[in-house]
């Protein structure tokens, strides 16, 4: 799954309610040793869900400790709204431990998780009615040509650029204007990095459709960031100034 | 220039995926070569999806681990909640049961220890048996057998067994069994 799992970018809880890191010796380590002798992560993750499902459920939150932070960010790319982003991305957690006897390994225990994710982001999305702040697009696009809004010149990514709120705000909200397939596309591949194919495989549509909305996706995000940041490194919306080249 | 804006902007995509065969890609690099608007688009795609990648821009709030803990816990303690008011239930219901086994076979006693293969509900036993009241065999008869001695006593059948009397196998065991329906 690529950079996916993000290793070591994890904060330690630090105990809360009493939940501990399980003894040394115990399974986790047992897994993670034996992965290293398999070379295979996913072994040692197979290991800890066998535990888990014999009766060791404070193991789980070794298990999905790489995965926290996909989790919440594919929810939060989805629904745009840090509340319900963190509410849903609890409840995915949740659910895939009710679940994990349902895990059949047939992907990694990380992209069953985003689907999860996907799917819970999707239900608070019907529950709430949401409609895209802006939404720019719909299905019939697809099928358009696209034709770029301007041709504003982007060379250089501002290095100081994400360190302002308002920035990543302004991000989050241009990723919120795109419709809910678009994002979909866009964060499975060019956020988590997955596979055309595992990207097919979780949204249950062919590599072609993958592709078509992923290119829609990155040009329309390149549309709304570009004015802005292509000039000063301040986020802002096309505007009539942008040099249109072919009016 | 080989190809159009227009297939550039169909493949740009692809050719950041390098998805296209080399041809097609040739054909984009000689685009982007002579065209500076398809090559700030270019840039501008790229560039956008450095930036999503970057963690700070969709990282989770600073106390979301602990509070996923927290309701992990609460799930686990949850969880172990229902397991011991299960077992407790359980364990409850064994004592509870046989007490009402036990009060079952109080109210209508010797139900089943007196039942045997010739007892009152296997045979057409009538309801009024006798007993001896001279003789110490514990047993009920038929009027008129042959094994009754002594001073008889008239009495229910139901009452006979609930006194610990037993039937006669001479008499009641000679009956025919009641058929069923």
């Amino acid at each position: 799954m690529g950079t996916t799992i993000r290793e070591g970018s994890y904060v330690s809880a630090g105990g809360g309610d009493g939940l501990r890191t399980p003894p040394r010796e115990d399974a986790l380590e047992k897994g993670l040793a034996s992965a290293v002798q398999e070379g295979s992560a996913q072994a040692a993750e197979g290991a800890v869900i066998e535990r888990i499902l014999s009766g060791h459920q404070e193991l789980f939150l070794d298990l999905i400790r790489p995965h926290q932070r996909t989790v919440y960010a594919t929810v939060f790319a989805l629904l745009a709204n840090k509340q319900d982003a963190e509410d849903v991305a609890q409840d995915a957690l949740v659910k895939a431990l009710g679940r994990l006897n349902q895990f059949r390994k047939e992907s990694s225990f990380g992209t069953w998780l985003i689907q999860i994710a996907i799917n819970e982001a999707r239900m608070r999305n019907r529950k709430q009615w949401r409609i895209p702040m802006l939404s720019l697009t719909d299905d019939k696009d697809d099928a358009k040509a696209y034709i770029p809004k301007d041709f504003e010149d982007w060379r250089e990514i501002p290095s100081t650029a994400l360190e302002r709120l308002e920035t990543r705000e302004a991000l989050v909200k241009a990723l919120a204007s795109l419709a809910q397939h678009y994002r979909e596309a866009f964060v499975l591949r060019d956020i988590h990095e997955l596979s055309i194919s595992e990207t097919s495989s979780i949204l249950g549509i062919s590599p072609g459709a993958v592709k078509t909305r992923l290119r829609r996706a990155r040009l329309m995000l390149r549309d709304i960031l570009a004015p802005g940041l292509g000039r000063d490194g301040r986020l802002g919306w096309a505007s009539q100034e942008v040099s249109k080249p072919w009016e | 220039m080989g190809i159009s804006c227009q297939e550039v902007w169909r493949d740009i995509s692809d050719y950041i995926d390098e998805e296209l065969d080399p041809v097609q890609r040739l054909a984009l690099d000689q685009h982007f070569a002579e065209c500076r608007h398809c090559t700030a688009l270019l840039d501008g795609m790229r560039n956008v999806i450095t930036l999503y990648r970057d963690e700070r821009v969709l990282a989770p709030p600073a106390d979301f681990h602990e509070r996923l803990y927290q309701r992990l816990g609460e799930k686990r303690n949850h969880s172990r909640r229902s397991f011991l008011v299960w077992t407790l239930t359980a364990a409850a219901a064994v004592p509870v049961g046989l007490a009402l086994f036990s009060a079952a076979r109080l109210i209508v006693p010797g139900r089943d220890r007196q039942r045997p293969a010739s007892g009152p509900d296997a045979h057409q036993v009538p309801e009024t048996v006798a007993i001896s009241q001279d003789q110490d065999d514990k047993l009920y008869h038929v009027a008129g057998c042959s094994r009754l001695h002594g001073n008889p006593k008239f009495l229910r059948v139901e009452e006979a067994i609930r006194k610990g009397y037993t039937p006669c196998v001479y008499c009641i065991g000679k009956l025919q069994p009641k058929k069923n329906g």
